[in-house]
């Protein structure tokens, strides 16, 4: 078992070697400097900022000595726009209000989507069926800003000119649990409900796939009722690439959605990376993706042992 | 092989699903739009950048309220006021054209007559309104349409084929800037159509190629593509996309296609390419490659004229996934304010609609969506189809 781990970490340290080379060579192609500071800036002011970030140094040198501050959770870098405040920093504080939306959103677009599947699996090629698919492919074609600006003035505008009292902030966010369900529950179903369609397709095929195999067949051959082979049967083991899916997402609960964060004026780490790249502020960016990018390659090594523990045709060498 | 492809089961299989058919005359109009827009002219560039009238005008079915009626007097009255205020009136006069909406007489004199004389009852009642006292007296709704009539008289309305165009721009309304939505969205299927098409295209080529030659050389090669595209999928994609987006900020080709090529390319190609690498893996194995191998013929030639030929079924899956992914990517772009700017595509217009959701007018947000939805939606369809219909495990 921890030979298998091992080797899944050594075989990604050139993959995580690559990404930050393309990050680096990606976010140099336009001076980052200049870009802060505006093409008629003084000669002097550009030098002294270029050489205090390093810029001014060899790639290769660069390349090193970012990787050394990665590997040692060096995170001490000032951001440019954000005076005395460092990436370390942003990202305690931003990480919270990503979970918060995240995690909920997750769990409940999960749940939801397996509870659909479940039933158009059950009623395959049947009328509820029919329906639920076609919902599904219809909500699929539309854009997801679309969703969070019509989710906005519904959830917030509307619903709160009919009420009278605010139930849903129109954006921002407090932390508190109090809070919560003021500023994220509206966030979090929109996201829901964008995700739902996608996730409940995907289960469906998973138990589709699942009717068609040996094991059903002599389950009815046995006598087993249709529930039964659904659930005691079927479901066990379409719990495989159930799981799998549900840990491929999880390094975007890190990432936050992005799109709702901006939105939504949430300050997590989704704004707190499109906020750094749109306002030139290149230290923030380059190690706010770095750390994604880790953390994105940590989970898929996690979901490949958990993988290997609950499928036993894994094998492990 | 033609023939072969023609009596083939996937094609009559396929030509048996009434949805994919449909789906795929509905892609074929689009295209057909984008073609006609692209090669022909059909809409101008000028044509969605230019007023056609008064901002946030409504469409066809939806009769305007009593303050948009007001507004949109209110913005002829400017327009007309601020000519009459330049150095040179009657040419400023004479330049003022909305799609062939021109004035009837450029003589300053005159047209100031009229002016005052409209002025007048216009400001009453703009002042009625300002106090919420409109539905006060019955009598307003006759004054406004008097109002109405005087100040749109001094309009012509073009004649024949422009004022068909005319009347066909303002179709859908107007969005704040006063531009027609109608030729906007329509000028959107292009732009769509070409991102969509050049980043599948050169997505499905790239992966196609690598992954082929990956899975059928193996050894190096294989771990060279296998590392390359895991340090591409290992940055979430909309971080990749925003990363590769920004590095033209600032440069020529900022708000030009050339940046949403760029990172929907070197995103959109790993998706192929495993997919294919998979495929390629499996048919190596075959007998008739290995037929092909004793026969003679070179590796390459192998590769490209045995093995890939055989996994097109899953080129063309992909490119219809991947088309959508380039037409939704596009509006994620556009919100970020890191994709298109230069011309109108469905992701501006929704971004731009924003602002008018919340004063509650729906017209730019519902056609953008509207004429997405069809494409996307027919390529969903199409992709599904596409994937039933070569799938031997169907019957």
């Amino acid at each position: 078992m921890w030979a298998y781990i091992l080797r899944r970490l050594l075989y990604n340290i050139p993959v995580y070697l690559g990404i930050i080379a393309l990050l680096m060579v990606a976010l140099r192609v336009n001076d980052p400097v200049w870009g802060f500071l505006g093409k008629n800036a003084d000669q002097e002011a550009y030098e002294v900022k270029k050489h205090a970030m390093g810029l001014d140094r060899p790639f290769h040198e660069q390349y090193i000595g970012f990787l050394g501050e990665l590997a040692t959770f060096d995170f001490e870098r000032e951001s440019w726009t954000q005076q005395g405040r460092t990436v370390g920093d942003l990202v305690a504080d931003s990480i919270g209000p990503s979970l918060a939306i995240t995690v909920p959103a997750m769990a409940l677009t999960t749940l939801v989507a397996l509870v659909i599947a479940i039933l158009s699996a059950y009623t395959r090629g049947r009328l509820p069926d029919k329906f639920m698919m076609v919902s599904a492919v219809l909500g699929m074609s539309i854009s997801f800003l679309v969703y969070i600006i019509f989710g906005q003035y519904w959830g917030a505008y509307v619903l709160n000119d009919r009420l009278g009292t605010e139930v849903f902030a129109i954006q921002g966010y407090e932390s508190g649990l109090a809070n919560w369900k003021h500023y994220c529950l509206l966030p979090v179903l929109i996201s829901t409900i964008v995700a739902v369609g996608y996730d409940t397709r995907f289960y469906r095929a998973v138990m589709v796939e699942e009717t068609n195999r040996d094991y059903i067949v002599t389950a009815r051959a046995k006598g087993a009722g249709k529930g039964r082979i659904m659930f005691v049967h079927m479901l066990k083991n379409a719990m495989i690439p159930i799981v799998t899916r549900v840990m491929i997402t999880m390094p975007f609960l890190v990432m936050g959605s992005l799109l709702l964060e901006v939105y939504f004026n949430i300050p997590g780490m989704g704004r707190a990376l499109y906020k750094a790249i749109s306002e030139n502020d290149f230290p923030v960016t380059e190690v706010l993706v770095a750390l994604f990018a880790g953390v994105f390659i940590l989970t898929v090594i996690l979901t490949d042992v958990i993988y290997a523990l609950v499928d036993p045709r894994v094998r492990l060498q | 092989m033609i023939r072969r492809f023609l009596g083939s089961r996937a094609l009559r299989k396929f030509s048996r699903d009434k949805l994919a058919l449909v789906s795929l005359v509905v892609i074929l109009l689009y295209l057909g739009v984008a073609g006609a827009v692209g090669f022909f002219g059909f809409i101008d560039r000028e044509d969605t950048t230019d007023r056609i009238g008064p901002d946030n005008q409504v469409g066809w079915f939806e009769t305007p309220t009593v303050e948009q009626r007001i507004h949109a007097l209110e913005f002829y009255l400017d327009q007309i006021d601020g000519a009459l205020g330049r150095r040179d009136p009657a040419k400023a006069l004479a330049a003022i054209d909305f799609f062939g909406l021109r004035l009837a007489s450029t003589d300053p004199d005159e047209v100031g007559e009229t002016l005052d004389e409209v002025a007048e009852p216009f400001d009453e009642l703009y002042e009625v309104l300002e106090e919420d006292a409109f539905d006060d007296d019955p009598a307003n709704e006759e004054r406004l349409g008097d109002v109405e009539e005087g100040i749109l008289g001094m309009f012509v309305e073009p004649e024949g084929g422009a004022g068909r165009f005319r009347r066909l721009a303002l179709a859908f309304g107007t969005d704040r800037q006063g531009r027609s939505i109608l030729l906007r969205a329509l000028y959107s299927i292009k732009v769509a159509v070409q991102i969509g098409l050049v980043s599948a295209l050169i997505s499905v080529l790239i992966g196609t190629l690598l992954g082929g030659a990956a899975a059928f050389f193996g050894g190096w090669v294989d771990a060279a593509v296998v590392w390359l595209y895991s340090t591409f999928s290992a940055i979430p994609y909309i971080v990749l996309l925003m990363v590769l987006a920004s590095m033209f900020l600032g440069s020529s080709y900022e708000g030009t296609l050339v940046p949403v090529y760029v990172a929907f390319c070197s995103t959109f190609w790993i998706g192929p390419c495993r997919v294919i690498r998979g495929e390629v893996m499996k048919l190596r194995e075959l007998e008739y490659v290995q037929a092909a191998t004793a026969v003679g013929f070179g590796r390459m030639r192998v590769l490209m004229k045995h093995v890939l030929p055989n996994t097109t079924h899953l080129m063309f899956i992909n490119f219809s996934l991947l088309f959508i992914g380039a037409i939704k990517a596009e509006v994620i772009l556009s919100f970020l304010n890191l994709g298109v700017k230069n011309e109108p595509s469905w992701g501006v217009m929704i971004n731009q609609s924003r602002q008018e959701v919340i004063s509650g007018f729906m017209w730019q947000i519902g056609t953008a969506t509207f004429f997405m939805f069809a494409l996307v939606l027919a390529f969903n369809v199409l992709s599904d189809a596409l994937q039933d219909a070569f799938d031997p495990k169907h019957v």
